[in-house]
């Protein structure tokens, strides 16, 4: 009896280890404060995995976006963002101007970007996980990013805020987490 | 008797290997209700997998614009189609406004499309299978016939 009860838990815990990951969601929410508008998307990211690499079309080929006029030539992108994640946390950049605050900062493993309109009473929020970022930059030519490898790393990176956008007349907000439908 | 029943249990089989056939693919659903007086209401169900046979019936004179428009975004709605049936079922898509609400939705294999607004009610199911192999027939209707 015990060796089967022993047989069962080890067949359990095998199952639970083995069994596929949950299926991670890209989600969108856009919430019109004043016209009373809904918009909610919810990308499984195993299915832009999917697309992505398949899209040919304007400055997205073969799972990355050429970043136009963006010119990196001297610059090793991939050493930079190395040298940052080495870096402690801090605040990198903080401007303050009138109306406008902007905020960049390395915070629990994740860059942070703030900025904050006075003038139009907006305030953007985006966070990126490092291997999110790393995985942008690993891209072989210097002017792309490689937005598959990213899909890929949000997909490890688990659950995150990754942007939010809100303003008098609406908030937008971007997130990945493992349910399939948003709040 | 012993005829009789041997053909009753040959019909039975045929129908019921007619019927697994038949919905081997799923079935399409489309509903239209019209809310006002007198408006029309429509239900109906086929089985999706007269979806590639209706195809093989137009002639492919009548497919060629929307075969070669097609060819350039087969990958993607190849990767599209091959992702969609892979994940889990769930909401995709959701826009409420405030008089309308479309919500679109991944359930047992299909695409289920949910409209509703102040003039009607809308309700499509397609199964993606079916779909993939109607959308395949097309593109290659500019093929070699």
């Amino acid at each position: 009896m015990k060796t089967a009860l022993s047989a069962l838990a080890l067949l359990f815990v095998t199952t639970a280890v083995v069994a596929a990951p949950p299926e991670h969601y890209l989600h969108v929410k856009v919430d019109g404060t004043n016209t009373k508008e809904l918009v909610r998307v919810n990308i499984p990211l195993s299915l832009a995995e999917k697309v992505i690499p398949a899209i040919n079309s304007g400055q997205l080929r073969d799972g990355k976006v050429q970043m136009g006029n963006f010119r990196c030539d001297s610059v090793d992108l991939q050493a930079i963002i190395n040298a940052v994640k080495a870096a402690p946390d801090g605040e990198f950049v903080t401007v303050q101007e009138p109306g406008t605050n902007v905020r960049v900062a390395k915070e629990r493993g994740q860059m942070i970007v703030h900025v904050t309109d006075k003038d139009n009473g907006q305030k953007v929020d985006v966070t990126i996980p490092w291997q999110v970022a790393e995985a942008l930059a690993s891209a072989t030519h210097q002017r792309e990013l490689n937005l598959e490898a990213a899909i890929q790393a949000l997909d490890r990176a688990g659950d995150a805020t990754l942007v939010t956008v809100t303003d008098n007349d609406e908030t937008v907000r971007v997130w990945i987490d493992s349910r399939n439908s948003s709040d | 008797m012993l005829l009789l029943g041997k053909i009753g249990i040959g019909l039975m089989g045929t129908v019921l290997v007619g019927g697994a056939i038949a919905s081997s693919e799923g079935f399409i659903h489309v509903k239209v209700n019209e809310k006002q007086t007198n408006g029309t209401h429509i239900s109906l169900i086929v089985p999706a997998v007269i979806m590639p046979m209706a195809v093989e019936f137009i002639p492919r004179h009548h497919l060629r614009d929307a075969s070669a428009n097609l060819q350039q975004f087969m990958p993607i709605i190849d990767a599209a189609m091959s992702g969609l049936a892979d994940c889990p079922d769930g909401p995709l898509v959701e826009v409420l406004d405030s008089d309308s609400h479309v919500t679109v939705v991944k359930s047992g294999g299909s695409i289920v499309l949910d409209a509703d607004d102040p003039d009607e009610t809308v309700h499509v199911a397609v199964p993606l299978r079916a779909t993939q192999r109607a959308i395949d027939m097309i593109a290659e209707a500019n093929g070699p016939s």
